[in-house]
């Protein structure tokens, strides 16, 4: 059985969240390589060396939006500036614990955000994505 | 904030001062009619005239003014004594013609007072006091001494009184002038310090408004960042339960985690309520255009995933809306999801097609909402209280005993109503008018 991205990114400042995340992605054969970090800094500075390289992005990101420092809101902001050949290949997904309203429709606002999906990931949230 | 003072202590006091200040002009002129009084005596020899007239008209005006300070009678008898003193110079003068000219300025003087009426005791005196000692004089009487003229007429009788007559009448018009526009004055001066009383008023429930604004803006902030730092973990420990599902554990474990989940569960439901009521009661309400089906088919999908060990209940929705309806989104939202998750989480286990059944019909001024179900129902005696915060129907109900509350609140916060009907064993039906807010 194939996996279904060969990278996906998770940004989120919880250890414990990515720790989830790269489990239940390992286990459904959804990613082959999960790529964990905790800043929205770090993700950044992470993808925009990759635009020699566009194999190794990440197909899928699974973006926080309550983070110290920069928010998720924030790294997008700052995305839309990374260069086009990275953009059009990560599919960006909002994973939070958010009910607000507010977040909610800024998030399905953004051109870059495909879905909002509620914390936390599990088998079933995977399978939808399948 | 201090308070104004009324119109009428206004008023007093403006009253008390006009008297005061007339009072002290008076004293000045009496006296210095009394000393006139004694310089004409050097001249004309009349001294017992003088003295007599004069110290009985003094002794009479300042007797009635400190035996009765709280009325007016003293300035009546002025009035008098301005006459009487000039009927005593028109004497001691020996009828000089000019001397009955003090009768006009006494007639000024009072005009001090404000107050027309002064004038009537001294022109009824200088008519009786004419009519008497030109009648006299005019027929012979010695000593009189009212006019020094020997063709006193009728006719010359007539023209003076009517001069006189009108000089009172001016006067009085001018103190009555006077008045009004003092009242007018007063009246100007305490509308204006009831107007600046209103302005500082209107300043300061302004400052409170943006205070209470600003407040609430920050409690809204407040309440969203403990919610999320109190669901965060929540959700990890979810996630962690999940984890434990994947590692296929045996039956006993997996009974234990069932347990768990289902607690966490019950706890982040108490949050978002707590969340949904603080939210309800505090933000202003968000008129919006309703897509009833799109927000019914948005609930139902999020319900589907309520509880594994529960049936999956066939949510029935049926929308009629030729008409645009407004309303807070938000809020509605919370209204039925708290009442089709409670038709899901009472479903009755005897029953073979659990069901909850939406009905929603929409006109020009609201909607209606049927939200009807064939669970297992509400008791008589419950119905009543199943609105109240914190009631929980028995001990097997599952929730933070505020849902039903909740969408009370909710409702009325939209202006709308709520009914409840329902048979133990039957099934339980809610009818919602909510007003429609379009315009």
């Amino acid at each position: 059985m194939d996996y279904k991205y060969k990278y996906v990114m998770v940004i989120d400042d919880n250890q414990i969240d990515l720790y989830i995340a790269e489990m239940v992605m390992a286990t459904t054969r959804f990613a082959e390589k999960v790529i964990c970090v905790s800043s929205a800094r770090e993700a950044l500075d992470y993808l925009k060396p990759l635009y020699e390289k566009p194999d190794e992005l990440p197909g899928l990101i699974f973006l926080d939006i309550n983070m110290p420092e920069m928010t998720g809101f924030d790294f997008l902001k700052e995305y839309q500036h990374l260069p086009e050949n990275i953009r059009k290949r990560c599919i960006i997904m909002m994973l939070t614990t958010s009910l607000d309203e507010n977040d909610r429709k800024q998030a399905e606002e953004n051109q870059f955000v495909k879905r909002f999906l509620n914390k936390p990931l599990d088998r079933d949230k995977i399978a939808q994505l399948m | 904030m201090s308070t104004q003072p009324s119109y009428q202590s206004m008023n007093d006091a403006y009253t008390a001062q006009v008297r005061h200040k007339s009072d002290r002009l008076m004293n000045y002129f009496l006296v210095s009619f009394f000393l006139v009084g004694l310089l004409l005596a050097i001249f004309y020899d009349t001294w017992l005239i003088a003295i007599g007239i004069g110290s009985l008209s003094l002794l009479a005006y300042y007797s009635v003014k400190l035996l009765l300070p709280g009325s007016d009678t003293y300035q009546y008898v002025a009035s008098l004594v301005y006459g009487i003193f000039m009927a005593q110079f028109i004497y001691q003068m020996h009828g000089l013609f000019e001397m009955h000219f003090i009768a006009f300025i006494g007639s000024a003087i009072l005009i001090t007072y404000q107050n027309w009426k002064l004038q009537i005791p001294l022109a009824l005196l200088v008519i009786v006091h004419h009519a008497t000692f030109g009648y006299l004089q005019y027929i012979g009487y010695e000593k009189i001494y009212f006019t020094q003229l020997d063709y006193m007429t009728l006719q010359t009788f007539t023209i003076h009184g009517i001069l006189a007559t009108v000089v009172f009448f001016i006067c009085g018009l001018w103190a009555w002038q006077m008045k009004r526009l003092s009242m007018r004055l007063i009246e100007q001066t305490y509308e204006m310090g009831r107007f600046q009383q209103e302005q500082l008023q209107r300043k300061f429930l302004l400052r409170s408004n943006q205070d209470l604004k600003k407040t609430n803006k920050e409690l809204d902030s407040f309440v969203y960042s403990v919610s999320h730092d109190l669901r965060a973990p929540l959700s990890s420990m979810l996630g962690i339960v999940g984890l434990c599902e994947m590692g296929n554990p045996g039956a006993f474990m997996q009974k234990n985690i069932s347990l768990l989940k289902s607690s966490i569960k019950k706890l982040d439901g108490f949050i978002m309520d707590i969340l949904d009521y603080s939210r309800n009661s505090r933000l202003d309400v968000n008129r919006q255009e309703i897509h009833f089906n799109d927000l019914l088919a948005d609930i139902s999908n999020n319900l589907k995933f309520m509880g594994s060990d529960l049936r999956n209940v066939d949510i029935r929705i049926s929308v009629r809306n030729g008409i645009a309806f407004h309303s807070d989104q938000s809020r509605l939202s919370i209204i039925l999801n708290n009442l089709i998750s409670n038709s899901i989480r009472y479903q009755n286990p005897e029953v073979t097609d659990p069901f909850v059944e939406i009905c929603v019909e929409v006109s020009e001024s609201a909607a209606d909402i049927l939200i009807r179900d064939n669970g297992i129902g509400i008791d008589k005696e419950n119905q009543e209280k199943v609105f109240n915060m914190f009631y929980r129907v028995s001990t097997k109900s599952i929730g933070s005993g505020l849902g039903l509350y909740i969408v009370k609140e909710t409702v009325e916060k939209l202006n709308g109503a709520i009914q409840l009907e329902s048979q133990p064993g039957k099934g339980t039906e809610f009818k919602i008018r909510l007003p429609n807010l379009a315009g």
